[in-house]
């Protein structure tokens, strides 16, 4: 407790300053001119700042559900492929130093309508729309692959020898492939895959270039919707920014509580 | 891991968070509470004493960094002459100008004098809000000799968005709205704004204009509801809810018509200028529009638009406004921003700023006050293959409405067309 005291009263004092002043903002206490007065005007418009929510919570679930898998998978095939394996986990922990908007950038102009995937087909009519629709397709692709990587690196980083071992245990017994897959490699997986789940939940949740890239200009997530308050001309948005910022704590705040009571019941069950 | 916490270690472990709590709140009113006594800013006497409290300053400019050739001419011309007035210039750029306005306000939140931000080069709307908050320092410019060479009656420059200057911000340089088409794609080109629409009615998917609040989408909608109502003088610069009940629902109503004909059948809208002129430059629309034709010089030369790319001009005329440079009531180095602000008022950095080569920037000058010498360098500028004069372009040019007619616009297109 005591060690890591320096570190926790660090985060909590910038942490907890910054929320404080979000949350002082949001109820217009701190106001960029005139007086201080308690309003829930920003709080107000609930239907566009819950449609935001929802925007946000849709792509984080998706996001988090296609990483999982695919990042499982890099890292099972890392671990039982022998050298191919080890060649597609460089692959992929080299795509985790790009940065995010670089990483959307590249995928506006892999995807676009006139992108390099269109022409490269020789632009077909049928070819689909995948940058700025209302499905955040592009968006859900650009974190599916950025994020998978991190999932493989994860799980990886934490499994890989007692995995090896257990599997080749396992493997002179007589287990299948997929026996190995289904009793060795998924329960000890199962920790690393929630946590980093998790962790690519809270933050697609909270990104902001991809969908600001990649995204329709309607609706908004919270983290496009907060940044466009923010820096309106109408210096009265800027309680509602906050009130959108503070939004997607809460529900990050959320996401981490049932994740947390997830590891717990599974760290119980090991 | 610890199932049964006992009370003690639960407190001790809020112990530094309520420590926490406490210093964040005494942190927070000590800001707010100084906040409020910002009113006493440096004042000067003279021009002379501007400049010579200007030596060894530095000062930081912040500007929308995303124009190329602006970024040079700063950096290369505008620079270094300030240096010769022992003023060190630093470019910051930033992707809005609404930025620039937001670190000023957040400073002043955070009751710091010294401000990082000492010139901005500000736009009508970023203007506006800075006058509500009181962000700009005022009644400097007629200090400036350079003024002087300025018409003291041109509308452009006494209003900026129906709010008056007041001496709160010193002009650059103006700027007119500007249609362009390919030429290899649109054979007869439409002449007018309404005939615009037509043709984007009968040419489904090849129109389409960046969704406001973007700044350049936020002045097409402004251009339709001027178009719908019959011209700009039918409408009442000032806002009020009345006016904005009788024009604006006309305007909306013809862009959510020709949605459908749009890119994507407007079930999306290109996000600023530049994903408009991706597609412009992709061949997916036949279109472009712009507040600052002076970069299509250099945007053309540089591929980043096809060379079929002709300015449309249109009969009505379009609108046009002047940028300015504003210094925040917090700068650091007020006198050394004033310096560099009337350096680049003077005709040789104007008629430099107006030469397509370096930037292609109009002129805010009265010719007619300059010298002849100093006129003659305007004269010999050489033209752009592609951007006409100020004159041509401006022709039955009017202005900006008032700055309110902007966030309502931008607002009720948001919630109908927007919606796809």
């Amino acid at each position: 407790m005591l060690t890591a005291a320096p570190a926790v009263i660090l985060v909590l004092l910038v942490l907890g300053a910054a929320l404080i002043m979000v949350g002082l903002q949001s109820l217009g206490l701190m106001p960029v001119f005139g007086e201080p007065q308690l309003s829930l005007n920003a709080w107000a418009d609930s239907t566009s700042l819950l449609e935001s929510a929802g925007v946000s919570v849709y792509i984080a679930t998706l996001s988090t559900v296609l990483s999982a898998g695919l990042g499982l998978l890099i890292a099972v095939y890392a671990l039982t492929a022998g050298r191919g394996g080890r060649l597609v986990a460089a692959v992929s922990a080299a795509t985790i130093p790009i940065p995010h908007l670089v990483a959307s950038g590249a995928i506006g102009l892999l995807l676009a309508d006139a992108g390099f995937l269109a022409r490269l087909f020789g632009m077909p009519e049928g070819f689909p729309q995948l940058v700025a629709t209302q499905w955040w397709t592009a968006v859900i692709l650009e974190f599916a692959w950025k994020e998978s990587a991190f999932v493989a690196l994860v799980i990886l980083g934490s499994i890989s020898r007692s995995a090896m071992a257990l599997s080749e245990t396992a493997s002179t017994l007589g287990a299948s492939a997929w026996q190995r897959f289904c009793h060795v490699i998924l329960p000890l997986a199962r920790l690393p895959l929630v946590v980093s789940g998790l962790v690519v939940f809270v933050y697609t949740l909270g990104s902001y270039e991809s969908p600001w890239l990649l995204g329709p200009l309607a609706p908004e997530p919270l983290s496009v919707r907060a940044v466009r308050l923010f820096g309106s001309t109408q210096l009265s948005a800027r309680p509602e920014a906050m009130a959108t910022a503070l939004t997607s704590v809460v529900i990050a705040v959320l996401a981490i509580a049932v994740g947390l009571l997830l590891v717990r019941r599974s760290g119980d069950r090991s | 891991m610890i199932r049964h916490t006992s009370r003690t270690p639960r407190l001790r472990r809020l112990g530094p968070l309520a420590g926490a709590g406490v210093a964040t709140l005494l942190l927070t009113s000590c800001a707010s509470g100084s906040s409020g006594s910002s009113a006493e800013t440096q004042e000067f006497e003279d021009f002379d004493a501007v400049l010579e409290a200007a030596e060894g300053q530095t000062v930081d400019l912040w500007m929308y960094g995303g124009d190329e050739q602006g970024n040079a001419y700063v950096d290369e011309h505008l620079a270094p002459a300030a240096e010769e007035l022992g003023v060190t210039l630093r470019r910051v750029p930033v992707t809005d100008t609404a930025d620039a306005l937001n670190r000023v306000l957040d400073e002043r939140q955070a009751g710091r004098e010294d401000g990082s931000v000492d010139l901005v080069w500000v736009n009508g709307p970023t203007f506006s809000t800075g006058q509500q908050a009181e962000a700009w320092r005022c009644g400097w410019t007629e200090m400036l000799p350079n003024m002087a060479l300025t018409h003291p009656q041109d509308p452009l420059l006494t209003d900026d968005f129906g709010t008056p200057v007041d001496g709160c911000e010193s002009p650059w340089h103006k700027a007119q709205f500007t249609y362009f088409y390919n030429s290899e794609t649109v054979e007869e080109p439409p002449s007018t704004l309404p005939e615009l629409l037509d043709w984007a009615g009968e040419n489904p998917g090849r129109f389409t204009y960046p969704g406001p609040p973007d700044f350049t989408g936020s002045v097409f909608l402004r251009e339709v509801m001027i178009s719908q109502a019959g011209g700009a003088e039918e409408i009442p610069l000032q806002y009020s809810e009345e006016n904005f009940e009788e024009f604006a629902p006309a305007a909306i109503q013809t862009l959510e018509e020709l949605a459908p004909s749009l890119w994507r059948e407007g079930s999306t809208y290109p996000r600023d200028e530049q994903a408009l002129n991706e597609l412009f430059t992709d061949g997916e629309v036949d279109y472009g529009m712009t507040y600052g034709p002076a970069r299509l010089t250099e945007l053309l030369d540089s591929g980043a638009l096809p060379e079929s790319t002709r300015v449309l001009p249109l009969e009505e005329g379009t609108v046009g406004n002047a940028s300015f440079l504003a210094i925040p009531v917090n700068a650091a180095d007020t006198a050394g921003a004033m310096a560099v602000a009337n350096l680049a008022l003077s005709p040789e950095q104007q008629a430099l700023k107006a030469n397509p080569d370096v930037w292609g920037q109009f002129t805010v000058l009265d010719l007619t006050r300059l010298d002849s010498a100093d006129q003659t360098q305007f004269e010999e500028l050489p033209s752009s293959p592609v951007v006409p004069s100020y004159e041509e372009l401006s022709e039955n040019a009017h202005s900006e409405l008032d700055f309110d007619w902007v966030p309502a616009l931008d607002e009720a297109w948001r919630e109908s067309v927007g919606r796809g």
